[in-house]
């Protein structure tokens, strides 16, 4: 028995709500993939476009004006937050102890923190930038680690499947 | 076709990409991240066209286009490895073909886009009313070429190798 994480209590929640007997009709898992990689396009385009604008990509762009895009991040990222909670009540064992899903989740918290700074210390001065001029460097910093965080989520959701002993890079899975 | 297929699937390059400890993960992860960031760009000009972040001005987008042909690059080599690897499995499924004409509808609705209204963004006119459906269309073509490739793995009905 885990002492952390109580899978059986999970898995008998997943059944009990009809989740695990909905994700496992015929197409309910192949429409619940296809809603959180539209929310992840959704997330890339507008977050992460605008992370690309902050390094000094597409310029004359007003940087604020681009951030308007961003409620549809917002709106990409719960069509994730629910189809991914569908997904690991369905089979929990297999995502809960999957260092990359593990690796995503660290991924996406850093993401978040770093979005608290960028809203504390940055989009204010933001406003103030150019379309023209480069962005000073705190606010490169953060779309840095925003746009290094969203790619490493993609590359981790990828891994999830990948069903092949972890000891090769996992240093936490122990031996 | 399929024993044109087989023989694909025998080649020495087809059986190391499936059967390869890490290359077919490899593979995925860099299409993954091709068509996020040229899905990501197309998405972008679309919600502009159609009307959304409207101080922004339209031909400056042009900025985001080296990234979307990276994405594109980038999708496309990885794309040609995964048909090596599992030709008959993508070449005999009619979704595999809607996924194709849709996401190339889409990258020639950017280029209309770009040719159409970028000069008129570009001498500080308002777009015409008729940009609003071009943005439209390039939404819709992306999101429903993205979604015909994740339907893929779960409509195919010829499997020659595993």
């Amino acid at each position: 028995m885990d002492p952390i994480i109580d899978i059986p209590a999970l898995e008998r929640f997943g059944i009990e709500t009809g989740i695990f007997g909905l994700m496992n009709s015929k197409w309910a898992w192949p429409v619940a993939e296809s809603v959180h990689f539209l929310g992840l396009n959704l997330l890339m385009c507008s977050v992460g476009m605008f992370d690309l604008r902050m390094l000094g990509v597409g310029r004359g762009i007003p940087i604020m004006e681009l951030h308007k895009l961003v409620k549809f991040g917002i709106a990409g990222w719960i069509m994730c937050a629910i189809t991914g909670f569908l997904f690991v009540m369905t089979a929990p064992g297999q995502y809960l102890y999957n260092p990359a899903f593990q690796t995503k989740m660290m991924l996406m918290a850093t993401a978040f923190a770093n979005m608290v700074v960028f809203y504390a210390t940055t989009a204010e001065a933001l406003k103030s930038t150019p379309a023209s001029e480069l962005p000073f460097t705190r606010a490169r910093l953060i779309a840095f680690v925003s746009l290094g965080c969203w790619l490493g989520v993609i590359t981790c959701g990828r891994l999830i499947t990948f069903f092949r002993p972890p000891y090769h890079w996992c240093f936490w899975c122990g031996a | 076709m399929n024993s044109v297929f087989a023989w694909i699937e025998q080649t020495p390059l087809s059986v190391f990409i499936r059967e390869d400890f890490y290359f077919f993960f490899v593979v995925l992860i860099f299409h993954a991240l091709g068509m996020a960031l040229l899905v990501g760009g197309g998405l972008l000009i679309g919600f502009r066209t159609a009307g959304l972040a409207k101080q922004a001005p339209l031909h400056k987008f042009r900025g985001f286009f080296p990234v979307m042909w990276l994405g594109l690059t980038l999708a496309v080599i990885s794309g040609v490895l995964l048909l090596i690897s599992y030709p008959a499995k993508a070449l005999t499924n009619p979704v595999f073909a809607v996924k194709f004409v849709c996401l190339i509808a889409a990258g020639l609705m950017v280029r209309e886009i770009a040719r159409r209204f970028f000069p008129v963004a570009a001498e500080g006119r308002e777009l015409p009313p008729s940009a609003r459906w071009f943005g439209l269309a390039t939404l819709v073509l992306w999101i429903a070429g993205v979604t015909a490739g994740k339907f893929l793995p779960y409509t195919h009905h010829v499997l020659l190798v595993s």
